[in-house]
């Protein structure tokens, strides 16, 4: 089957919003706990949190796991 | 606060680490954060149409996971917040394995199975379906030429709804491996457009 209308516009989507990223998925899982927090707290990022950034921004899987973590710990707060 | 990287976010009144460690406290402190992680499984996964019996499934295994590795929590965020953080992960792994059972990756990354449709109508054809149509046949070029062929198979796999996690599984191979896969395959499509004169803002302009 070719690509479908909605998968080439995730493909360009993906592409243009793609950026350098020295982080992969593990240095992510380690990090997204201080980050969480981070973001919740609305503090500014260090170097090290803003690498965890540029990945979710690149990495679908690990930001799906991002905001399911955000709805927990919304919940653990409540 | 978080000026500077080695800064711990905050201290808990409760030394979970201390108490997890400590064989007469241990039970108790097992409860604790048994309570705890249910009730941020709850908050994650009833959203994705998860039963408390899936929540409780995953709390055991979790608990599991977080005692093994409780030498590898650093302090940087408060104990729960990682706790969670491991626990959100073997949710969703195993929701992606469930989900993805019974898919072959061959099933979605079949050869030549890359093709780029230009389903663009011919009749009345406006300016932007004209742009659309030349940036679709750029792509389709830069595909073929610029990706690997094991680029080729993430990229089909991922748009086809397969997890990295699960291509990862089915290919022998790891996570971050596939994720770097990917990651390059992108970038060489990006460069790929930028080297044919095409910036990202063209593009976004026209498939907006
Ligand atoms: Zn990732």
């Amino acid at each position: 089957m070719p690509l479908s209308k909605q998968q080439i516009d995730t493909l360009l989507t993906l592409v243009v919003n793609s950026s350098a990223d020295a982080m992969e998925c593990d240095g992510c899982l380690v990090n997204v706990a201080q980050f969480a927090e981070a973001e919740l707290m609305g503090a500014s990022l260090c170097e090290s949190m803003k690498k965890v950034q540029t990945h979710l921004r690149n990495c679908p899987c690990c930001n799906d796991e991002y905001e399911a973590l955000l709805a927990a710990l919304e919940f653990v707060e409540a | 606060m978080y000026s500077t990287e080695s800064q711990s976010m905050a201290t808990e009144p409760y030394d979970w680490v201390e108490n997890l460690k400590n064989e007469s406290h241990r039970d108790d402190a097992i409860g604790k954060l048994r309570e705890v992680l249910l009730r941020g499984l709850k908050g994650a996964f009833y959203r994705r149409g998860q039963d408390d019996a899936f929540c409780e499934d995953i709390c055991q295994e979790s608990l599991i996971r977080i005692i093994k590795n409780i030498d590898s929590f650093e302090g940087r965020s408060k104990f729960t917040t990682w706790a969670i953080s491991i626990a959100i992960r073997v949710g969703i792994s195993e929701l992606r394995r469930r989900h993805h059972k019974d898919v072959s990756l061959d099933a979605i990354t079949s050869k030549n199975d890359m093709k780029i449709e230009l389903a663009v109508a011919e009749e009345g054809a406006s300016g932007s379906d004209i742009d659309q149509r030349a940036i679709l046949e750029t792509l389709g070029e830069l595909i073929e030429n610029q990706l690997t062929d094991k680029q080729r198979t993430v990229v089909r796999a991922l748009l086809g709804g397969m997890p990295v996690e699960e291509i990862a599984r089915r290919t022998d191979s790891n996570r971050n491996a596939v994720y770097k896969l990917f990651h390059d395959a992108k970038l060489r499509l990006k460069s790929g457009f930028e080297a044919s004169s095409y910036s990202m803002s063209d593009i976004e302009s026209v498939f907006a």
